[in-house]
């Protein structure tokens, strides 16, 4: 039987604008009717009553560190963790060991995602060979190869000319382009937002400036070459200011932002220690408060979660050498609700827009991110009055490097639809 | 008709008839270089300097040999053998050669617009075997001479120029040619060799090369040079091949009919074009070569005896 019939909730319909009480009909994998009072004999019943239905989320950065780095996650684990977040499609960086920088890699890679069959994972290429920061990879052939966007994230693309080259050169082969940007020469080896709390626990620091001057470069670098770019994890307040600016000028620029950057600020370093280490660092009130009106205003389009799983070990004892990173992939709806829905910074239609709706658009995913007949039947159905408290040391995803075990959050996923199968069921 | 330039230093100073009359004294001795023995003596006594300060092996023998078929003594002068080595000024070497009382001088030089700077002062007939970027006229006359020798009317003609047209002087000066014959012109290839201001060429550059290639009917591939790619122009051999290198399954053929195929030289095979379309039938690449040298005859004696001699 492949027919599934979800009842009696509140469709969301990011194309169109508005929600619906609807059913929605599956058959094979694909969405057939959307309608209300839909009765059908042969289709496996869901009942969505009192929950928020929509297109299935799309996470646009997430680090599943297969292959090479198995220990901190591998595709296994992560597609769990996205099944357990509502998450029904994954967009994986290159920093793998080795780096997803060749053909081989990546068909190695999907066909390991398809046995799986969890969650629809897509991969990022590299934009430069070894993530080196020096030579091109070949872009075309990473493309056909299946990679649907790149980036070199983790790194900052620092050479001029290599990103220049790479904005005109890829424009053949329409893929966007992700940039993680800090100028490593500003940030050297630091290790917290540069201000009181960094000085007073004597540690190196990581300013805004870093990540404001390098948006600022490629900003122009996109002006100039019109291609489509995206920064990813913006932090900071002036770089929402330069994006909003160049949006304006008609670049066609993107971004987004970590549930983490919107939650937590440097203060709560004393608290969390170092599971409150991440790149970029942990910013300001006043960060903060700039990333929401960012959000609220339309300039950030995307929210992503930057999962980045580590081990114990790589997390533990020395602030200074602990791993940077946050394992937030199985929480990070409920995180996103409780900073933009609960504060009232964006509606439930907009919430679905920015996880799922924009996402597709941005990776040219044509079949998803919307709700309609002859689409995807990846669905995430959400419950927005179910309570739980975040148990880290139940997290499926390998990482358990995560600051807000304990939290108590709101507006969980409770079903994950993915190709018209129920992954995660309601309880 | 009387022969109004004294110099041949890009197409760019050609009028589409003047472009005409050369190419029409190319086909005569295009035709008359079939027979053998062949010698005539239209030059006789006249002296060219070969002046190359890039190599160039092809350019160098085809105006060596044009020279010497009109009865021309011909001096090759290259860059290896020149007093630059020995630290004299390029302004000094060229005055110097001044004095050797030749009457035209064939130059090649990786700097853009030097045959043109060194026709202020030197008192010979300067042609422009290739300045840097610019210009390449001789090599344009034979493009233009092989099309027209293929039948093709220049008034009903596409080309799509495919490759590094950034660094082309090929690219430049065929285009300006055939635009002045009333052709039409689309330029393709990786986005970073087509430059900003390609509009001055009055093509019209279109993507993928797939699409650029079905709106030709004569498809001209540019010389790809490795420094291209260490420069970053694009990532790997590998990858141009795949994207940009002329290929069989291009679908290069008009109504059955296989699309003409021309090429500068010298050819890479395997990157810029298929190894196996070479040599096929559509391809004039070798024809080219013959054009060159009666070209470059047709140059020499236009410039040389004041175009009386038609």
């Amino acid at each position: 039987m492949n027919k599934l019939l979800i009842k009696n909730g509140t469709v969301i319909l990011p194309q169109k604008d508005r929600t619906i009480e609807a059913d929605v009909l599956i058959d094979d994998g694909v969405i057939v009717q959307i309608e209300p009072g839909i009765n059908d004999g042969k289709a496996e019943v869901i009942n969505a009553s009192g929950c928020l239905v929509g297109p299935g989320f799309i996470n646009i950065h997430v680090h599943f560190r297969e292959p090479g780095e198995e220990k901190k996650e591998d595709l296994l684990s992560g597609s769990r963790a996205a099944v357990k977040g509502g998450f029904t499609s994954v967009l994986c960086m290159p920093n793998t060991r080795p780096p997803i920088d060749s053909p081989l890699v990546i068909s190695y890679l999907l066909s390991r995602a398809r046995e799986i069959g969890l969650v629809n994972v897509f991969l990022t290429a590299a934009i430069s060979l070894g993530l080196e920061g020096k030579a091109m990879t070949d872009v075309g052939l990473l493309k056909n190869a299946g990679a649907i966007a790149l980036s070199d994230d983790g790194k900052c693309v620092k050479d001029s000319r290599l990103l220049y080259r790479l904005m005109t050169y890829s424009k053949y082969f329409h893929i966007p382009i992700i940039l993680h940007e800090e100028d490593t020469d500003i940030a050297g080896e630091g290790q917290a937002n540069e201000g009181k709390m960094a000085f007073k626990m004597g540690y190196r620091s990581l300013p805004k400036v870093a990540e404001d001057s390098i948006i600022a470069r490629d900003l122009v670098l996109a002006h100039s070459t019109e291609a489509p770019v995206h920064f990813t994890h913006l932090s900071t307040a002036m770089s929402v200011k330069l994006i909003e600016w160049f949006q304006g000028q008609g670049v066609k620029v993107s971004s987004d932002v970590t549930p983490h950057h919107l939650l937590l600020d440097d203060q709560s370093i004393l608290q969390y220690g170092n599971q409150a280490k991440v790149k970029p660092p942990l910013r300001d009130q006043t960060d903060i408060i700039a990333l929401k009106e960012g959000i609220q205003r339309g300039v950030i389009k995307i929210l992503a979660s930057d999962h980045a799983p580590h081990t114990h070990e790589d997390k533990e004892g020395d602030f200074n050498e602990a791993a940077f990173g946050i394992s937030n992939l199985e929480i990070a709806v409920p995180l996103y609700v409780k900073a933009l829905i609960e504060d009232g910074i964006i509606n439930w239609l907009d919430f679905w827009k920015l996880l799922s709706f924009n996402p597709a658009q941005f990776l040219g995913l044509t079949k998803k991110g919307s709700l309609e007949a002859g689409m995807d039947a990846d669905i995430t159905i959400l419950d927005p009055d179910t309570h739980h408290e975040v148990k880290v040391n139940e997290f499926v995803s390998k990482g358990r490097n995560c600051p807000f075990d304990g939290w108590k959050l709101k507006g969980w996923p409770v079903a994950t639809i993915v190709n018209g199968k129920i992954m995660m069921r309601p309880s | 008709m009387e022969w109004k330039h004294k110099h041949l230093l890009g197409i760019d100073q050609l009028s589409g008839e003047e472009i005409k009359i050369l190419l029409e004294k190319g086909n005569q001795y295009r035709n008359w270089l079939e027979q053998s023995p062949k010698k005539l003596t239209r030059l006789s006594g006249y002296y060219l300097i070969n002046l190359f300060f890039e190599a160039s092996t092809r350019t160098r023998v085809s105006f060596e040999m044009a020279g010497k078929l009109l009865g021309m003594e011909v001096v090759n002068f290259t860059n290896e053998l020149s007093s630059l080595n020995k630290g004299e000024s390029f302004r000094d070497t060229v005055r110097t050669l001044a004095r050797m009382k030749a009457d035209a001088l064939v130059i090649r030089h990786r700097s853009s617009g030097i045959p043109l700077y060194i026709s202020q002062f030197l008192p010979f007939h300067i042609i422009n075997a290739g300045d840097g970027m610019r210009e390449h006229p001789t090599q344009a006359l034979l493009d233009l001479l092989t099309m027209k020798r293929d039948g093709i009317d220049f008034t009903r003609n596409t080309v799509a120029i495919i490759g590094d047209i950034l660094h082309s002087r090929v690219a430049r000066s065929l285009s300006i040619g055939l635009k002045k014959l009333g052709s039409q012109i689309i330029f393709s290839g990786p986005p970073t060799l087509i430059p900003k201001g390609i509009e001055v060429l009055e093509g019209q550059v279109i993507y993928p090369v797939e699409e650029a290639i079905r709106q030709a009917n004569v498809v001209y591939l540019l010389r790809i040079q490795k420094e291209r790619q260490e420069a970053g122009f694009f990532p790997s051999t590998k990858e141009y091949s795949h994207f940009f290198g002329l290929k069989e399954n291009l679908k290069n053929t008009n109504n059955g009919r296989w699309k003409k195929i021309m090429h500068p030289g010298p050819v890479n095979r395997g990157l810029e074009i298929d190894s196996s379309l070479v040599e096929k039938e559509s391809s004039l690449i070798e024809e080219q070569v013959s054009c060159g040298l009666a070209i470059r005859m047709a140059v020499l004696e236009t410039l040389i005896l004041g175009g009386v001699n038609g």
